[in-house]
């Protein structure tokens, strides 16, 4: 089965959006269909780690996640503050287990907007489904230097209006295939977020992004570093683990 | 007339004269009387007014927004519009013990720790609320938190227990939420450890403070509730003292911020911006009601002025029979003087009266706000505040203003040559 990997924390969606790409001068979406295929696997578990700098503070958050299909994941906070606090997303709902509420909580609406867990994801981050090449249009705006590599710069346009971020910018090494950096957009062109590669790790045969950094632009000074370790791709998951008492287990 | 004057010693004789000359033109007179009274009038309900909103305002603020004495660190003070809770006062100290070292300062009537976070709401027609952690019992024991029945605000169930998964919740938000008592208020909340807390507590209650940012968009719960799902470990953000007298506010501040060291911010209620800003406004309130009065004078004015025009011949023949020019002004200038106190008085008499019966009944000032002022912080409705000072300092100051008008026009007598005057 052909997964897309979700991003960071639950969120291993933002780390897992790099991929092995051509390094070749491709098409645009030859480059993003090679991004989006990165970002497919069957299944993925792995551990992580937050590092959450905002206000002067530094905040430290653990967790384990893990993810099956483009519909489910899981992730349960292990460090004391946050320690029993659960996410699972269920094809394309989110749901929440607090130890605070004891019960199981629906995040929709506009709850989806707010900072997930402090950091500089917002939950709708975290939910997206669907391939970039599904939901943009993408322009190769040229070649550039990324962080000392030679990158593909492209430029996406959403297909959707009711898209959180109609416009983004992605740089993907051209030799490696890594998405080395990228830049979320409002409609009115304001830059929102932006994200940059820290560290990739070839794993099995793929090139997997295991550390990154993302800046919520909206809130000054603040800026979260994802990392991931023990990364099991591919590996069998119980469907058991997706449902709604593992959350309240 | 020169020999009474010099009978009585002068100035007793000049001001029977002119007491008289007033009643030769009784509609005249009463026009007069009435511009002044009205001016002073006016002057004595303003200040009134403005008192009524003042004490409005200053109570929110003690109550509310600082107590007498208001404490919190410095991290909190960088970071205030987001209330934050990750700078609590003297990390790693309890609130409990703190509050016990203020309350052992002499004139200290009560130390209550507050918490305020934002909450997101899952309901979808009000997004965003403020979460207030207290202890419902000991802060009645100090504040009425509905300022206009002065009573504890609460219009149906009861304010939460301590410790307990419950909340409150102002009268306004209920309507819009469409939630009341037995309710569950999903939300979410970030802790001190900039982690992100979903919690639910029940309605227990739904009050009505009077005070709109209150009504509309707090959810009181148990500051030890609060408190631990938010993280601080039994540590407060915010302290707020109350004074045995609020007079003493300044000294205890300083007494407060002695006992606490660096780190912290302490601050008295009488250092709040809007407390400030009403209070450097009364000198333009002055400037406003002596603008009022002047106008209002200009009546006497020219009362005065026609006064002297139409009894030229008068004059002269008072010059004739040995009256210095000294006697002519002071004759106009007591007439003058009459006019304004006896318009004064009345103007008292009519600002007392209705300052007294608007002190009685609450004004509904959404009626003149349109309720755009919701941010600022005072009640949902005021009382007209009714001093005899102002009563006192209206009449002192509407008749020395226009008295003081009165002067030159009245000099304006002295020039006329009896000869003149005769002659015409």
């Amino acid at each position: 089965m052909r997964t897309k990997y979700f991003r960071a924390a639950l969120a291993a969606l933002a780390l897992a959006s790099a991929g092995a790409a051509a390094a070749a001068a491709p098409s645009a979406a030859s480059l993003l269909e090679r991004v989006d295929a990165n970002e497919v696997y069957a299944s993925i578990s792995y551990e992580g780690e937050m590092v959450i700098e905002y206000q002067g503070k530094r905040y430290v958050k653990t967790f384990a996640a893990s993810a099956k299909g483009s519909a489910n994941s899981y992730v349960e906070f292990t460090n004391p503050e946050d320690r029993g606090t659960k996410y699972l997303k269920k094809e394309g709902r989110l749901y929440v287990y607090s130890p605070d509420a004891e019960e199981v909580m629906l995040i929709s609406g506009h709850l989806l907007k707010e900072s997930m867990m402090g950091s500089d994801l917002s939950y709708e981050d975290t939910i997206d489904n669907e391939t970039l090449s599904a939901r943009y249009v993408p322009t190769l705006a040229g070649e550039e230097e990324a962080g000392g590599r030679r990158a593909w710069v492209l430029d996406l346009a959403a297909k959707r209006r009711t898209e959180s971020y109609p416009r983004q910018k992605l740089w993907i090494d051209a030799e490696t295939g890594d998405l080395l950096r990228y830049e979320l957009y409002a409609l009115s062109g304001a830059k929102l977020k932006e994200y940059r590669l820290i560290k990739a790790e070839p794993i099995g045969d793929r090139r997997f992004p295991v550390e990154g950094e993302m800046r919520d632009l909206l809130r000054k000074g603040s800026r979260t570093v994802f990392k991931m370790r023990k990364v099991v791709l591919d590996a069998p998951i119980p469907d058991s683990l997706f449902s709604m008492k593992s959350l309240e287990r | 007339m020169e020999g009474r004057m010099e009978g009585t010693g002068g100035l007793g004789a000049l001001a029977t004269i002119a007491y008289r000359n007033i009643w030769r033109n009784g509609r005249r007179t009463a026009l007069c009387v009435v511009a002044v009274a009205i001016a002073v009038f006016f002057n004595i309900f303003m200040q009134s007014w403005i008192d009524g909103m003042m004490d409005s305002i200053e109570e929110v603020v003690r109550t509310f927004e600082t107590g007498h004495v208001n404490v919190v660190s410095s991290g909190f003070e960088a970071e205030r519009e987001y209330c934050p809770v990750q700078y609590p006062i003297a990390e790693g100290r309890s609130a409990d013990e703190l509050a016990d070292e203020i309350e052992a300062l002499p004139g200290v009537r009560a130390a209550l720790p507050r918490i305020t976070a934002y909450a997101t709401l899952f309901d979808s027609t009000v997004k965003h609320a403020l979460l207030w952690g207290v202890r419902p019992a000991r802060e009645l024991a100090i504040n009425h938190w509905n300022l206009t029945d002065r009573d504890d605000g609460l219009v149906a169930g009861r304010f939460p227990g301590e410790g307990a998964n419950e909340c409150a919740i102002g009268a306004a938000l209920a309507r819009k939420t469409g939630l009341g008592i037995g309710d569950k208020l999903p939300l979410k909340t970030v802790s001190a450890q900039f982690s992100d807390k979903y919690w639910s507590p029940t309605i227990v209650g739904v009050f009505e403070f009077d005070y709109a940012r209150y009504d509309e968009g707090v959810i009181l719960v148990s500051f030890e509730r609060l408190g631990r799902i938010l993280g601080l470990g039994g540590a407060t953000q915010q302290l707020f003292v109350y004074a045995e007298e609020a007079g003493r506010s300044a000294e205890l501040r300083d007494e407060v911020a002695r006992l606490l060291g660096p780190g912290h911010v302490v601050r008295e209620w009488a250092d709040n911006y809007w407390v400030a800003v009403m209070r450097q406004s009364s000198f333009l309130y002055v400037i406003v009601f002596a603008v009022f009065q002047v106008v209002a004078s200009f009546l006497i004015v020219n009362t005065v002025l026609m006064v002297i025009h139409e009894r030229i011949k008068e004059i002269g023949m008072m010059g004739a029979l040995g009256m210095t020019r000294r006697e002519i002004v002071l004759v106009f200038f007591f007439e003058a003087l009459i006019l304004s106190v006896i318009g004064a008085l009345a103007g008292c008499l009519l600002g007392g009266l209705v300052t007294k019966v608007g002190s009685l009944f609450p004004i509904d000032t959404e009626v003149f706000t349109g309720g755009g002022m919701k941010d600022l912080p005072f009640s949902g409705t005021i009382f007209i505040a009714f001093s005899p000072a102002n009563i006192a300092r209206g009449f002192a100051f509407g008749v020395a203003v226009s008295a003081a008008c009165t002067i030159l026009p009245s000099l304006k007598s002295a020039f006329v040559e009896p000869v003149e005057a005769l002659r015409r």
